[in-house]
C-alpha cells in the first residue's frame, strides 16, 4: 500500500516548534510567539488538548532541554524540582520516597506508564486542573513556585499558585522554573490518597494530603491538610489542621478532621460524582490519609 | 401434519387458535398453504419471518423439510453482535 | 461427529496474524493512505431534537483546500417500500442516519460532511458551513418517550402491535406480546411470588478502534472501500442500499480490526465516504475521533424492565410474567425482541406472559451489542430468582437446578431445545472451589445464569491447495476474536498439513463467496463449517488423484494425516503419497487443487453460561472491587481453547464494566457529557481479577466438530452476578444499573 501522505493528519504539522537550551533562550522564544506560543513540558494535557481543538499554539516551546528544567536536586535545605522532570524519575528516586512519601505516591498516580515518561508536576501544577493530583501534596509541603518571565524572576506559594480551574498566577511569557520545598523536621512525614471509581487511568473525585509532625511521644505537633478536586482549586483545610495539631491522632480527632474536611469542601454535582459524595469522600480520605501520615512519622521518631 | 404455533398476535389472524395443523412436507408448501387459509396472515408471511422447526431457529426458511409431527413457530429476525 | 481422535482442533498455537499485530505492523482502519487523498470530517448536530431549516455550505466550499461539501441532498432519497427492510434493518432510518434529512434526531447526528486537503482545513470547513436549526424538546427518558405529551421524533410512528392501534403518533414503534399458558392461573398456585423492577443505562461497546474508511470512486460508477468493519458483504450489500448502487458496483476490503462486539455491523461514514469522493473525484478517508465513536455510533438500549415470578416451596416455577421497554436511540429497532426471547428461555416454565417495547429517544440509534438485549433482560430475571432463592432458603444453584431447561424443554419463547450443557454448567459451579471458598468481611459472592441463541447464516470458503503442499484457506469474515487460526486448525485437522502450514487469509468483497459478517458467535461454528466442507473437498481431489497415480479405484484410497493410503489388498503395492507430493504433480493429474464451499449454518445450537462473582465493598466510600470471579459455559467443542478462554473473559469483563461504572451521562438538552475513555468509565486491566474460566464441552451435534457459538453468552450473566455479590456483601439488591459508588454510598445510608 503507499504511504504518500499529502494531507497530514495531525494539526500540530502547522505549528512551529523550538527547543531553547537556557531559561533565558525560553524567555526570548516566548516573547517572540507572543499569545500564539506555548510552553511544552511533558505534552500530555497540552496535545491532548490541542488535538481536540481546545487549544491551538502556532508556537511550542520546548522545555524539556534546559538544564535548570531538568534538575532533581536533594539537599539539607530541600528538594529543589525542576518544572520539567518526568515524574518516573521522581518515584524512582529513593531519597523521594523517603522523605516526601506522599508527594512521592501523589506523582506515581499520574497517567500510565508511558505517559509517565514525559509528565511532570510542572505542568500538573500549570494544567490548573483542580483534580491534579499533585497539587495537594505541594500545598502540605509549603512548596514555593519559581517563576521565570522577560521581567525576571519571582516565587509564588504553591497555595496561591492556581486561581481557579484552568487558570494560575502565570503571565503572558512566564514559565515555571522548579519547585521548591524545605527539607521535613525530624518526626514530620506526608500522604496522599485520592478516590477514583476505577483503580487507574482516571481522574480523581476527591484528593486528600496530610502532612504532620509527630513529637517523640507521639502528639500531633504541626499538621496540614489539603483537598483536590472539591472546589474550583484545590485548598488548605485549617481546620482539619488545628483538629488534628495537639490530638495523638485518635479517632475523636480523626473524626473532627474529616468533618472538617466536610464542611470546607464545596464540591460542585458533575459526571465524576455528586457534591455530597465528593464531601463525604473528602472526610474519609481526610481521615485514612492522615492515619497514613501519622504510621509514617511514628517511624520517624 | 405440522403443527404451526403461533404467538398472541397472531391468533386473530386464525380464529383464535393456538395451533394450527398444516398438512405440508416442506416449509414452501406450509407458507402457501397458510396464506389459502388465512389471508390476514399476509402481512406477517411477506415480512420474512425466522421459523423454528422442532426447535432448530432457521432465519431464511424455505425447502426445509417437515416431519408429520413438526412443530413450527414462527419468530421474529433478531441480530447478534 | 468425527469420533477419531483430533490431532490439532483443541491445541493452542499461536495466532497467525498474532505476530504482525504485536510489532504494530497490521493495518487497522486509518491505516491506508493513498495517493491525493483527501481527509473528510462531519458536521454533526449539536442539538438532540432539532428541525432542519436550512444548510448554507457556500463559504466552506470557498475554501481554498476544499474538495467537496454534501449534505442529505447529495444522497438519493431515502429507500422506502419493497427491499427497503430487511430483518432487522430499515435501509430508510439507516440512511437518514448515515445523513441527517429533514430533522436531527440525536446530539452527533451526522448533518453535512467536507472532504479537503488536510483535516485542520476540513475542521475549519465545517465551522464555517451554516445550519439553520429549530430546536425542539429532546426526549431522553423512556419515561419522557412514554409521557402522553412526550415530543414526537417520528410523525408516521404508530405502536405496531398496541391494541387499539393509536391514532396519534407515538415514540412507541412495537409493542410485542408472546408467551403461552395462563399466568394467573400459575401465579394463584405459587407459593412465593416476587415481582421487582430493572433499569439498565445505555452502554456503548467500547472498542479501542474507531470507526475509519478510505473510499476511491472510480470513474465507471464504481467504488472501492477499505474499513474496520464486522462484515466486507454487509457494508457492500448496506452502502448499495443507501446509495442506490448495485452492490456488485462496490468492493470493500476489511482492514484488521480492533474490536467490534456488535457496533462494526452497521455502516456510519462508509457511504459518506463513498459521496464525498465521488463529488471530489479523489480518494477520501474518515477517521473517527472517539468522542464521535459515543455520541455518533450505536451503543446499545437503555432499558426498564418489570419482572414476576411465582415458584412453589420446592422452588419449581409457576408462572412468569415481564413487561420489557428497550430504548432504540433516534430510530426503531431495540434489541428489545431479543430480550424477550432471552428473559426467561433459561427456566421450564408452563405460563408465561411477556410484553415488549420498542421505544425512539433523542439518542444515537442502538447498534447491536454482544448478546443484543439479552443483558438487561438476564439482569431482572436473575435478580428476580436470587430474591426467591433467597426466600425459599434456597442455594441460589439449586434454585436453578430444579427449573433448568433440559433438552426437549419447551423455550419461554416458544420452541423446544435440542442438546445443551446448562445443567452442566451449573453442576461445574457448585463442584468449583470457587464456590464454597470463606468469604471476608465486606465482601460477597452472586451468581447468574445466562442464555443466548447463537447464528449460523451463510458463509463462504476456499481452501487452495499450493504447489509446496501447503495451504491457504480463504474466508469473507474479518477476524476479530482469533478466527483465522481456528479456521486453520479445522482445515489442518481435515488436511493433515500442520497448521503452521496454512495461511488462513480474510479476503474482499471480490475474492471470496459471500459471507454474512462476523457476529452472532456465528464464525467459528458456520465458516469453519465451510472450511471444513471446502477441505473435504480438497481431500476427495487428492484421493482421486492418488487413485489415477496408481491406477486402482478412488474408493481403494484413503485420507491418513496428511497422505493418500492404498486399502484393500493394495497398501502392499504403494507406498503412501504425502500431501506435498500430490500437489508437486498436480499438474500432471489433472492441474491445480482447490476446494469450496458456500452454504447458510444450520443449527447453531443454544449457548448457556454460569458465572460466579466475589466482590469487596468500600463501604466508606461506595467503591466496589471485584475479587475474583469464575466463568463456566457450554462452548460445544473449543477449536482454540485460548481464544474460547478470552471470548468468555472478554464478555465477562464487559459486563462486570456495564454493572458497574459505565453509563451515558447526558444533561437536560441531550447532550453527552462522558464522551471519553476518562469519564466513561470502562473498566482497565488493574480493575480485574484474573477471570477463570471453565470449559464445558456438550458438543453440538449439527457442527463436524462440535461447535457452538461462544462470544456472546458470557455477557449475559455478569450483570446480575456482580449485583447478587454486592447484595450479599451490603444487604441492599441493586435493581439500577450502574451500581456505582455514589449509588452504594446512598443505598448504604437508607
Amino acid at each position: 500500500m503507499p504511504l504518500e501522505n499529502e494531507g497530514e493528519d495531525w494539526r500540530m504539522l502547522d505549528a512551529q516548534y523550538i527547543s531553547p537550551r537556557s531559561v533565558a533562550e525560553a524567555v526570548e522564544a516566548l516573547k517572540g510567539g507572543g499569545k500564539d506560543a506555548m510552553v511544552l513540558a511533558g505534552g500530555t494535557d497540552l496535545l491532548v488538548q490541542a488535538r481536540t481543538g481546545l487549544r491551538d499554539p502556532r508556537l511550542y516551546v520546548d522545555l524539556k532541554r534546559i538544564p535548570d528544567l531538568m534538575a532533581l536536586d536533594i539537599s539539607s535545605k530541600g528538594l529543589h524540582l525542576g518544572a520539567s522532570v518526568p515524574a518516573a524519575q521522581i518515584f524512582e528516586n529513593e531519597d523521594m520516597k523517603a522523605l516526601y512519601p506522599g508527594l512521592t505516591e501523589a506523582v506515581d498516580l499520574i497517567g500510565s506508564t508511558q505517559i509517565q515518561g514525559r509528565a511532570t508536576v510542572g505542568g500538573n501544577l500549570c494544567n490548573g486542573s483542580p483534580a491534579a493530583d499533585t497539587v495537594p501534596s505541594l500545598l502540605v509541603l509549603e512548596a514555593i513556585c519559581v517563576i521565570a518571565g522577560s521581567e525576571g524572576e519571582r516565587r509564588v506559594p504553591a497555595s496561591e499558585f492556581t486561581t481557579g480551574p484552568g487558570e494560575t498566577v502565570l503571565r503572558p511569557g512566564e514559565f515555571l522554573v522548579r519547585i521548591e520545598i524545605p527539607a521535613p523536621s525530624k518526626g514530620a512525614a506526608d500522604a496522599y490518597l485520592r478516590f477514583i471509581p476505577r483503580t487507574e487511568m482516571d481522574i480523581a473525585v476527591v484528593g486528600a494530603a496530610v502532612s504532620l509532625t509527630l513529637d517523640s511521644s507521639g502528639c500531633c505537633e504541626a499538621a496540614s491538610v489539603a483537598l483536590g478536586a472539591v472546589a474550583p482549586t484545590a485548598i488548605l483545610v485549617e481546620g482539619a489542621a488545628s483538629a488534628l495539631i495537639g490530638s495523638t491522632l485518635d479517632e475523636a480527632a480523626l473524626e473532627r478532621a474529616g468533618s472538617a474536611a466536610y464542611e470546607a469542601a464545596q464540591p460542585i454535582d458533575d459526571k465524576r460524582g455528586t457534591a455530597e459524595y465528593r464531601r463525604r469522600v473528602a472526610s474519609v480520605l481526610t481521615q485514612r490519609s492522615a492515619r497514613m501520615a501519622a504510621e509514617r512519622a511514628r517511624g520517624r521518631n | 401434519m405440522a403443527i404451526v404455533v403461533l404467538p398472541p398476535a397472531l391468533r386473530a389472524a386464525v380464529e383464535g387458535s393456538e395451533r394450527v395443523q398444516v398438512k405440508a412436507e416442506n416449509i414452501r408448501e406450509l407458507m402457501s398453504t397458510l396464506r389459502e387459509r388465512f389471508p390476514l396472515l399476509e402481512e406477517t408471511l411477506d415480512a420474512g419471518p425466522a421459523v423454528s422447526i422442532d426447535g432448530e431457529i432457521i432465519a431464511d426458511p424455505f425447502l426445509e423439510k417437515l416431519e408429520p409431527d413438526s412443530e413450527v413457530h414462527f419468530l421474529p429476525q433478531i441480530g447478534g453482535g | 461427529m468425527s469420533e477419531k481422535k483430533l490431532k490439532y482442533v483443541g491445541t493452542r498455537p499461536i495466532r497467525h496474524d498474532g505476530v504482525d499485530k504485536v510489532l504494530g505492523k497490521a493495518n487497522f482502519g486509518a491505516d491506508l493512505n493513498l495517493p491525493g487523498m483527501l481527509h473528510g470530517k462531519i458536521l454533526r448536530s449539536p442539538h438532540a431534537h432539532a428541525k432542519i431549516i436550512s444548510i448554507n455550505t457556500a463559504k466552506a466550499e470557498a475554501l481554498d483546500g476544499v474538495l467537496a461539501v454534501i449534505t442529505g441532498d447529495d444522497f438519493p432519497p431515502p429507500p422506502s417500500g419493497k427491499g427497503s427492510v430487511e430483518g432487522p434493518q430499515d435501509f430508510g432510518d439507516m440512511a437518514r442516519n448515515v445523513m441527517a434529512r429533514e430533522k436531527a434526531l440525536y446530539t452527533g447526528h451526522a448533518i453535512a460532511a467536507v472532504a479537503a486537503t488536510t483535516t485542520r482545513i476540513a475542521e475549519i470547513a465545517l465551522k464555517a458551513i451554516e445550519v439553520e436549526y429549530e430546536v425542539l424538546e429532546p426526549v431522553m427518558t423512556l419515561e419522557r418517550a412514554l409521557a402522553p405529551d412526550a415530543p414526537i421524533l417520528h410523525e408516521e410512528m404508530r405502536a405496531k402491535g398496541e391494541e387499539p392501534l393509536p391514532e396519534g403518533p407515538t415514540n412507541v414503534a412495537t409493542r410485542t406480546v408472546m408467551g403461552f399458558g395462563d399466568v394467573d392461573e400459575g401465579f394463584s398456585s405459587a407459593d412465593v411470588v416476587v415481582e421487582r423492577e430493572f433499569t439498565t443505562e445505555t452502554v456503548h461497546q467500547g472498542y479501542i478502534e474507531p470507526h475509519a474508511v478510505v473510499a476511491r470512486s472510480i470513474s465507471d460508477g464504481r467504488a472501492e472501500v477499505y474499513c474496520c468493519t464486522q462484515g466486507q458483504f454487509m457494508v457492500r450489500k448496506y452502502c448499495s442500499k443507501v446509495l442506490d448502487m448495485d452492490p456488485t458496483q462496490i468492493k470493500v476490503t476489511a482492514s484488521e480490526i480492533g474490536g467490534g462486539f456488535g457496533g462494526k455491523t452497521v455502516v456510519y461514514a462508509e457511504p459518506v465516504s463513498i459521496v464525498l469522493a465521488r463529488k471530489s473525484g479523489r480518494p477520501v478517508k474518515i477517521v473517527m475521533s472517539r468522542e464521535e465513536v459515543f455520541i455518533a455510533t450505536g451503543p446499545t438500549s437503555g432499558s426498564h424492565i418489570r419482572v414476576k415470578i411465582g415458584v412453589k416451596n420446592d422452588g419449581t416455577i409457576t408462572a412468569a410474567d415481564a413487561t420489557l421497554n428497550y430504548e432504540a436511540g433516534a430510530f426503531k429497532g431495540s434489541p428489545v425482541m431479543a430480550g424477550m426471547m432471552t428473559i426467561f428461555s433459561p427456566y421450564r416454565m408452563d405460563h408465561v406472559r411477556i410484553e415488549g417495547f420498542d421505544v425512539v429517544v433523542n439518542k444515537p440509534k442502538v447498534a447491536a451489542y454482544r448478546a443484543p438485549g439479552a443483558p438487561m433482560a438476564a439482569f431482572a430475571t436473575e435478580g428476580v430468582m436470587d430474591e426467591l432463592a433467597s426466600q425459599l432458603g434456597m442455594d441460589p444453584v439449586d434454585l436453578r437446578l430444579v427449573n433448568a431447561v433440559k433438552e426437549g424443554d419447551t423455550a419461554a419463547y416458544g420452541p423446544k431445545f435440542k442438546v445443551h450443557g446448562f445443567i452442566d454448567t451449573l453442576q461445574a459451579v457448585k463442584n468449583h472451589p470457587h464456590y464454597k471458598a470463606p468469604l471476608g468481611p465486606n465482601q460477597g459472592r452472586g451468581i447468574a445464569c445466562g442464555f443466548w441463541f447463537n447464528a449460523g447464516m451463510q458463509s463462504s470458503a476456499n481452501v487452495i491447495l499450493n504447489e509446496d503442499g501447503n495451504a491457504t484457506v480463504v474466508t469473507g469474515n474479518p477476524d476479530i476474536g482469533g478466527s483465522r487460526t481456528s479456521m486453520a486448525l479445522m482445515a489442518a485437522e481435515e488436511l493433515g498439513i500442520p497448521v503452521d502450514k496454512i495461511r488462513p487469509v480474510v479476503a474482499d468483497t471480490e475474492s471470496v463467496g459471500y459471507s454474512d459478517l462476523t457476529g452472532g458467535s456465528r464464525v467459528t461454528f458456520a465458516t469453519g463449517m465451510a472450511v471444513v466442507e471446502a477441505a473435504k473437498d480438497v481431500v476427495r481431489q487428492l484421493r482421486e488423484r492418488a487413485a489415477q497415480t496408481w491406477d486402482v479405484s478412488v474408493d481403494d484410497v484413503e485420507w491418513r494425516d496428511g497422505h493418500a493410503v492404498a486399502m484393500n489388498g493394495h497398501a502392499d503395492d504403494h507406498e503412501p503419497l504425502s500431501v506435498a507430493a500430490l500437489a508437486g504433480s498436480a499438474a500432471k493429474t489433472g492441474g491445480p487443487i482447490s476446494g469450496r464451499a458456500s452454504l447458510n449454518a444450520r443449527g447453531p445450537g443454544p449457548g448457556f453460561a454460569t458465572h460466579i462473582c466475589d466482590v469487596e465493598v468500600d463501604k466508606e466510600t461506595g467503591r466496589v472491587s471485584v475479587l475474583r470471579y469464575t466463568a463456566v459455559q457450554d462452548v460445544g467443542r473449543a477449536i482454540h481453547p485460548s481464544y474460547v478462554e478470552g471470548q468468555m473473559q472478554g464478555g465477562a469483563v464487559q459486563g462486570i464494566g456495564w454493572a458497574l461504572n459505565e453509563a451515558y451521562m447526558y444533561d437536560e438538552k441531550g447532550k453527552l457529557q462522558n464522551p471519553s475513555f476518562l469519564d466513561y468509565r470502562m473498566p482497565v486491566a488493574s480493575d480485574m481479577p484474573m477471570i477463570d474460566t471453565v470449559i464445558v464441552e456438550v458438543p453440538n451435534p449439527t457442527h463436524p466438530y462440535g461447535v457452538r457459538g461462544v462470544g456472546e453468552t458470557p455477557i449475559v450473566p455478569p450483570l446480575p452476578a456482580v449485583a447478587h455479590a454486592v447484595n450479599q456483601a451490603t444487604g441492599v439488591r441493586f435493581r439500577s444499573l450502574p451500581i456505582s459508588p455514589p449509588r452504594v454510598l446512598a443505598a448504604l445510608d437508607d
